[in-house]
């Protein structure tokens, strides 16, 4: 028995000549214990697929198996349950509530498990431990570092010692250190026996997954098992194709993956809406080609 | 469960302490709801005590016979009639003579310039008979009340003005002066219940004197403003004022200008009065409630429209919407039960205060000390209910998508 199973899972939003389509049939299959690293373009369905397994939400066709039950349908409290119980959520940003202390913001979870508070803390100072962040038990977010930021929160989506972490971009927000350092963590629990599925645009950190898949206009193009520390096959290609991100690309949330798309066999979609940062992207892209030719 | 409300109540406060002013100000307006209606209850509770007091000066077998105008010029601090007083010497006998009647005390008004050891320009003077004391249910202080025997001219004070009329703080044997005669203070009357807004006349700062010495001092028969009746025991009080009813009216050959008044009848305007405040106080403070209840419902809005991500952020590690629920109801109950809390307190201090340096004496009312409050937790619970069903319901993606 698989721990994932997305059967012909589908999302669309809107009706009529407005719907678009999120999630396009999508069969995914993931054991336990995987790490999946889950790469492609913006708009392409990267956190849309991620809220589908987190059970933050449901398809519109389609199946979803966890651990042997279907999970498609059920109550929004049985929802919540498994979310709690069985699953780790890690953001880009916003991952910690400002109100509340490191400790406060790890014990959260248990809170809703209806643990007393002297449990809550000892567990939850043994995460920050884990995730070696002791000495910022009684720091506040605002007090934290990007990087302490998201240690914090892996070691929240840890206190209930959940089978699943999902992490979206967790270090969409970060420098290469303290992309490393977080993504060293994960690698940690990873080996410690926990299924990880993490989004990222950086096809560096592909080293750290056992496995790659590529999103594309909401279906998955690529899907291929790699080794731990190698970078991922199609990865690679893109990664020694470009320079990396530039300042201006930043400022338009441009990602390494598609500024390479021009001499990709994949076309953009046309079907997906124009927004102003893709717009631009679009204008770089085409700007750095002709850099390239020059 | 337990851990878990200690758990919600912790976040609660949290949530207050953030937003410190937003919370005091929605506390305030518990607190001046909950504060209001316990003082206001309170004080017509006294105003009533009061009254009820005042009106047990006289007994149960004392009948009022009194002008009967409209707007009869009770002013509070006079008699009814004022000058045009319509009653005389020759009503107090047809009263006297009246079958069941066994004491007519009559009370009149007399003008003048009273000198003590200070001066009053115009104290209110009333000429009596001994036998008022037979009526008033008041003991005396000092001294007694004048007899018929006396061969001064004596006088009684209200304490009050007593105290203005001496420096010595038992006048007892002192003399003053009204119209250029002497009289010497034979008593003090101890302290008379008087009520705020009550029209009676306030006995306290009135100086009492014989009505003989009143003839002797007009040189006439004083006209009388207002006169007590007693009746004899075994007599029915109703049937006794029917009678004199009568007999006054036809002396008065026929006009229906005075009014006898049973027992019954003497409270029964001001207790409509009461009555009618005390419905008006309960309306006012129940509407008072529920606008604490909105003010906390506004608030809440607020307060959940800030935290939208927060909400997702919650719903995404597992909390319920129950949960989440349970987490603005709390944060509703702490700020109505805190804010009635303090409203209590401030209720009790105004209250002591109101008793200190007013002559209102509010009565603390339980029943509704205890009410309020349970009303105002329950309408912030109620009205926090509405943004804490708003916050639950929330899309948890939609709601992470947010700020
Ligand atoms: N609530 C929504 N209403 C309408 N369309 C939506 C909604 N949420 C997502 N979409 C659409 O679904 C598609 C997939 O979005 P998604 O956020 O999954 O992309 P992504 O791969 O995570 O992109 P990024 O790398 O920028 O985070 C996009 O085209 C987006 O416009
Ligand atoms: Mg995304």
């Amino acid at each position: 028995m698989s721990l994932i199973e997305l059967k012909d899972v589908s999302k669309l939003y809107g009706f009529g000549d407005a719907t678009s389509v999120a999630l396009d049939e999508v069969n995914l299959t993931i054991e336990s214990g995987e790490c999946v690293a889950v790469m492609g373009p913006s708009g392409s369905g990267k956190s849309t697929l991620m809220n589908m397994i987190g059970l933050l939400d449901h398809p519109t066709h389609g199946d979803y198996v966890l651990n042997g039950k279907r999970v498609s349908h059920i109550s929004v409290t049985r929802r919540a349950k498994i979310r709690r119980d069985k699953i780790g959520f890690i953001f880009q940003s916003f991952n910690l509530l400002g109100r509340l202390t490191a400790l406060e913001n790890v014990a959260l979870p248990l809170l809703y498990k209806g643990f007393p508070t002297s449990k809550r803390n000892h567990i939850a100072r043994t995460m920050l431990e884990r995730v070696g962040l002791h000495d910022r038990t009684y720091y506040y977010p605002r007090q934290l570092s990007g990087g302490q930021t998201q240690c914090v929160a892996i070691a929240r989506a840890l206190v209930n010692s959940p089978e699943i972490i999902i992490a979206d971009e967790p270090t969409g927000n970060l420098d290469t250190e303290s992309s490393r350092l977080v993504m060293e963590l994960l690698g940690e629990i990873h080996k410690s026996g926990n299924t990880i599925i993490f989004v990222t645009h950086n096809p560096e950190l592909t080293r750290y997954a056992t496995r790659v898949v590529y999103m594309q206009d909401g279906a998955i193009k690529y899907d291929e098992q790699t080794k731990l520390g190698e970078v991922g096959t199609y990865a690679r290609k893109v990664m020694y194709a470009v320079p990396d991100t530039t300042e201006e690309d930043d400022l338009a949330g441009v990602s390494v993956l598609m500024k390479v798309r021009k001499d990709d066999t994949v076309k953009p979609s046309t079907k997906r809406k124009r927004t102003p940062a893709r717009r631009k992207a679009r204008l770089t892209r085409s700007e750095d080609g002709r850099k390239a030719q020059s | 469960m337990s851990s878990l409300r200690k758990g919600y109540l912790h976040l609660a406060m949290q949530s207050i302490r953030t937003s410190r002013t937003r919370s005091f100000m929605t506390m305030l307006g518990i607190v001046i709801s909950v504060a209001s209606v316990i003082v206001v209850v309170a004080i017509g509770q006294g105003v009533r005590q009061q009254i009820g007091n005042q009106a047990a000066r006289y007994g149960q077998d004392v009948l009022l016979v009194r002008p009967n105008q409209a707007g009869n010029e009770l002013t509070g601090s006079g008699l009814p009639g004022g000058t045009g007083a319509l009653l005389n010497a020759s009503d107090l006998s047809v009263t006297r003579s009246t079958p069941g009647v066994s004491v007519a005390v009559p009370l009149s008004a007399v003008t003048g310039q009273v000198r003590g050891d200070y001066t009053i320009p115009n104290p209110l003077i009333i000429a009596t008979t001994p036998q008022l004391t037979d009526i008033l249910h008041q003991s005396i202080d000092y001294g007694g009340f004048f007899t018929a025997s006396d061969t001064e001219q004596t006088a009684v004070l209200g304490a009050d003005i007593a105290n203005r009329l001496f420096s010595d703080n038992a006048p007892l044997g002192q003399k003053f002066t009204l119209r250029g005669q002497r009289f010497v203070v034979a008593g003090v009357f101890k302290q008379f219940t008087a009520a705020p807004f009550s029209l009676e006349a306030n006995y306290n700062q009135a100086v009492f004197i014989p009505y003989d010495a009143a003839q002797n001092l007009l040189g006439t028969a004083p006209q009388i403003n207002e006169m007590f009746v007693k009746i004899k025991p075994g007599n029915n009080p109703n049937e006794v004022a029917r009678a004199l009813q009568h007999a006054i009216t036809d002396a008065h050959g026929g006009t229906n200008d005075i009014v006898v008044l049973p027992p019954g009848a003497k409270g029964s305007n001001s207790d409509q009065t009461l009555h009618l405040l005390t419905l008006m106080t309960v309306g006012v403070a129940i509407i008072a409630l529920l606008l604490g209840g909105v003010g906390i419902m506004n608030m809440m809005l607020v307060s959940v429209a800030e935290r939208i991500h927060e909400i997702g952020l919650r719903k995404a590690i597992g909390a319920t919407d129950r949960q989440i629920m349970r987490q603005f109801v709390t944060e509703a109950f702490a700020i109505s039960f805190v804010g009635s809390f303090i409203g209590l307190l401030v209720s009790f201090a105004a209250i002591g205060l109101l008793r200190l340096y007013t002559s209102l004496q509010p009565v603390i009312v339980w029943e509704v000390a205890a009410l309020a409050p349970l009303i105002a937790i329950a309408a912030g619970v109620f009205f926090g209910a509405i943004p804490a069903m708003k916050a639950a319901r929330m899309d948890p993606i939609e709601a992470l998508r947010h700020e």
